[in-house]
């Protein structure tokens, strides 16, 4: 019982790294109806930021909560950055382009910004600075939570619930919503629609930089291609959950964390990068828009 | 036949002739590989093509076939073919055994990949756009892992083509004349089906599903007829490449090598077989050729991919075609 | 028994019901108009006839054969051809291919394709011909070689007529095929209907939302108004008809002319 409590917390971890990197995808899909394949880039990116950071600020040797927050809020600021790049220069010029062009362009991205990591930060897995002591805090019921994973559910809550705050309770959420039901009848109304899908690409790479921060703490292995397969887990995580939609991409994370999870502890571990590959195309056969998508029906 | 289809009959042959036993003492084995890789890239990216190009289905995972067909093809010559070359080797020389038998383990890879293709297929196309494309780039992965999963053909330490029985049998087939065999077979059958007057339904269902209905064309049906004889290239060509490297590794057929088939077949103009044929070539050989740019290599090859779809997104030829493919798509388009 | 027969026919959509209990018979060789306001579930029915929608209730049937439910490409081989509101000619291809591609239909063998075995070549010229045959008859012939997309409006609405000719269909569904004409545009279209039904003996049902239109062309007209059908007979006598003037006069105030 207490292995079940302890991986079901692991599942729970993890999947909460993978609905940070989800809601990005969603969100972006929402407004522009595409898949941005670079998005676990700029998840790579986040880390990298966040060991450069670290270093640079000397704070690899003084590992506190503080230390966490600065690199945290550092990484988010430079793939903000990025993320905001990326939407300007690859995405709006082929606004009008139909579905087809920005699909390609993004895995072009994608593709660039994996060689160009290469390139810039080396091929070579870095060590992410210990930016907290890892200690165990909570013994329950036979169940370990080490303070790590216990800094990365919270953050990942905190930033969650900000996210939902944003979304529900301001007007850049409102705008938001208003873009991904109707982008034309948004902008009729006044919904500054270039500035509202800019920022909708600067939060989702404010998440997936915090994700990469947390992975970072909690698996401190890190290389440039880091971010092709927790990407690629993190898309099928917001296809699950209904792709476009908030609330979806956080229980589709979830849910994608703790079946990894025990599938790899209890079926086999071999299979692990597998299950999100057929969980996808379980979901896309049996129900193409997710947990919580709306079906769409075409006009003949 | 006609008297012309002899003739280009004959300069083909003639001409894969040359091939096989000029290149080899003309050029440095590196230059012959490149030649290869360069064959088998035309015949995935055409495969492939049929697919994106001309039925407008977006297909992302092709490489996963690629994998299926190396794969199958190469236990086939391990665990079957070496037995069979060995035996035939008693009656027959051994170099006459060799050349019935590749032909074999080659189809065999193309129609183990052909069911994969089905098995992919009948489920996928019943989704749209986006959809189908990420379920196709989950179906290649899949395909990928399950592979690196099976310790019978090497697991994670990759696939050696050479059989512990019989390890005198040389299993490897470094044939220039088989691959560009394979691709003008290739090139002709694809074109010949997508240029007939039937073919027009394969366009039809990428310009409008709906439309292509309502005049009695059974568009899930040429969507699978698509996926079926694009796998089975694809399969081929991973026969081929197995079969000329002598050694396979799952990471070979991976989402990056998707991607790069993907990029043949939008650089080189969705809907123009001549247009995926020049990019592959072209873009399988350049990284060779600039070999000295090192890492910088892929960092191009995306941003290349990048400044097409901002710059002209048409690719090289849209979908016109070249010589002398252009004759068979004839006047009316 | 009539060659379209359309029994307590209901569509739809969630919440949303866009056919409500219609009955319709088209008897062979007729010509029967469709009218009604915007959103009235004409173009529904049309898609329920060609098979894009199931019925969610009551029965379609086609030369006695019911084919609620049925995929759209088999009804078409059946016997029954459209064109759509909003024109969907495959845009890339010519003329001459948009055609062509109507003419096989299901019965392509992609292996002959490949293989071209005996008379494959005779046959593709025997299609091409017949191909531009059509052309010609639909005064297409010298647009045979542009793209779809870049003939004028009117010779689209043409086309997409030309094409769904090529299937050879008992029943031809013709979806607005005036919208956006000018009144000598619509006389040539009337002409050519006329012609289509005696030439070729076909059957054929018209929407369109001008009434003018249809009524010195049709044999009888059906109005349907919210997804119900309030008027069903002789032109003359729907036109005075105080329900279908209602329908009209409540949602763009003009009577029919």
């Amino acid at each position: 019982m207490e292995n079940l409590l302890q991986q079901l917390l692991n599942g729970i971890t993890w999947g909460s790294i993978y609905a940070l990197v989800a809601l990005g995808y969603t969100m972006v899909y929402g407004v522009l109806k595409l898949i941005n394949f670079a998005h676990g880039e700029v998840y790579m990116v986040g880390a990298m930021t966040g060991y450069y950071a670290a270093h640079a600020l000397g704070l690899t040797q003084a590992p506190s909560l503080g230390a966490l927050v600065l690199v945290l809020l550092i990484s988010m600021a430079a793939c903000a950055l990025l993320g905001a790049l990326i939407e300007r220069v690859a995405y709006r010029p082929l606004r009008a382009a139909g579905r087809l062009a920005p699909l390609i362009t993004a895995i072009g991205v994608s593709l660039l910004l994996q060689n160009a990591g290469q390139l810039v930060f080396g091929a070579d897995p870095k060590f992410f600075p210990a930016l907290l002591r890892s200690e165990e805090v909570i013994r329950a019921g036979g169940v370990a939570v080490s303070n790590i994973q216990l800094t990365v559910l919270v953050t990942a809550l905190v930033l969650m619930a900000g996210l939902q705050y944003v979304v529900r309770r301001t007007r850049f959420g409102r705008a938001m919503r208003a873009v991904s039901y109707d982008a034309p009848a948004a902008a009729l109304m006044g919904v500054p629609v270039d500035r509202v899908i800019l920022g909708t690409f600067v939060l989702g790479s404010m998440l997936a930089a915090a994700a990469g921060i947390l992975v970072g703490l909690s698996n401190p292995k890190i290389d440039p291609l880091m971010g092709l397969m927790p990407g690629l887990k993190a898309f099928v995580a917001a296809v699950l959950g209904g792709i476009g939609s908030v609330p979806g991409a956080m229980v589709g994370g979830l849910l994608l964390g703790v079946i990894e999870t025990f599938v790899t502890a209890y079926l086999s571990s071999t299979y692990r990068d597998a299950i999100a590959f057929v969980i996808l195309v379980v979901i896309l056969l049996l129900r193409p828009t997710g947990l919580f998508g709306a079906p769409q029906t075409e006009k003949v | 036949m006609r008297a012309r289809s002899l003739l280009w009959l004959g300069v083909a042959i003639a001409f894969l002739v040359f091939l096989d036993v000029a290149a080899p003492r003309l050029l440095n084995p590196y230059y012959v590989t490149i030649l290869s890789r360069i064959g088998i890239a035309v015949i995935a990216a055409v495969s492939l093509q049929l697919v994106n190009g001309f039925t407008g289905q977006f297909s992302i995972g092709h490489a996963g076939f690629m994998a299926i067909g190396a794969y199958a093809s190469a236990a086939l010559s391990v665990f079957a073919g070496a037995a069979v070359l060995a035996a035939a080797a008693q009656v027959v020389p051994l170099p006459v055994a060799r050349l019935a038998y590749f032909p074999v383990a080659l189809v065999f890879g193309g129609l183990v990949a052909a069911v994969a293709g089905i098995v992919v297929a009948v489920p996928a196309l019943r989704l749209r756009g986006d959809y189908l494309a990420i379920a196709t780039l989950g179906a290649g992965e899949i395909i990928r892992i399950a592979i690196l999963n099976i310790d019978a053909v090497g697991g994670a330490r990759g696939f050696s083509l050479a059989s512990p029985e019989y390890p005198s049998i040389d299993l490897r087939y470094e044939s220039l004349a088989g691959v560009f065999g394979v691709a003008l077979i290739a090139i002709a059958a694809i074109s010949r089906l997508v240029y007939a007057g039937g073919g027009l339904a394969f366009r039809a269902v990428r310009e409008d599903e709906t439309a292509a209905e309502s005049i009695g064309i059974a568009t899930t049906r040429v969507k699978v007829e698509a996926f079926l004889i694009a796998s089975f290239f694809a399969g081929v060509a991973g026969a081929l490449f197995a079969h000329s490297e002598g050694y396979i590794h799952t990471n070979t057929f991976g989402f990056v090598r998707s991607f790069e088939l993907v990029a043949f077949v939008v650089l080189g103009g969705l809907g123009s077989l001549s247009g995926a044929i020049l990019a592959a070539a072209t873009l399988t050989a350049l990284p060779e050729v600039l070999r000295g740019l090192g890492e910088w290599r892929m960092v191009l090859y995306s941003l290349l991919l990048i400044a097409t779809m901002l710059l002209r997104p048409q690719g090289l030829l849209g979908q016109r075609e070249l010589w002398p493919i252009s004759r068979l798509k004839g006047g009316g388009g | 028994m009539s060659l379209l027969e359309i029994r307590g026919l209901c569509v739809r959509f969630g919440g949303l019901t866009a056919v409500s209990r219609v009955d319709l018979d088209v008897e062979e060789g007729a010509l029967v108009a469709l009218i009604g306001p915007n959103g009235a579930g004409k173009t529904t029915a049309f898609n329920v006839i060609t098979g894009v929608y199931a019925p969610s209730e009551g029965s379609v049937r086609f030369a006695g054969r019911e084919i609620g439910g049925v995929a759209p490409h088999t009804i078409c081989s059946l016997g029954v051809a459209r064109t759509f509101q909003n024109i969907r000619l495959f845009r890339s291809l010519s003329a001459l291919e948009n055609v062509r591609a109507a003419l096989q239909g299901a019965k392509r063998s992609g292996t002959g394709d490949m293989l071209r075995l005996a008379g494959w070549r005779r046959r593709e010229a025997a299609a091409e011909t017949e191909a531009r045959a059509l052309l010609d008859e639909l005064a297409l012939g010298s647009f045979a070689s542009a793209r779809a997309d870049s003939l004028p409006y009117g010779e689209q609405r043409r086309l997409e007529i030309a094409r769904a000719l090529a299937t050879r269909p008992k029943l031809l569904l013709l979806d607005e095929p005036a919208a956006g004409m000018n009144p000598a545009e619509k006389q040539a279209l009337r002409e050519l209907v006329r012609r289509l039904r005696a030439d070729r003996g076909l059957t054929i049902v018209l929407i369109d939302h001008d009434v003018s239109f249809v009524m010195n062309l049709s044999d009888r007209v059906a109005v349907l108004d919210h997804g119900e059908k309030i008027a069903d007979g002789a032109p003359e006598v729907v036109r005075r008809d105080p329900h279908v003037i209602e329908a009209y006069l409540g949602s763009d105030g003009e009577a029919p002319a």
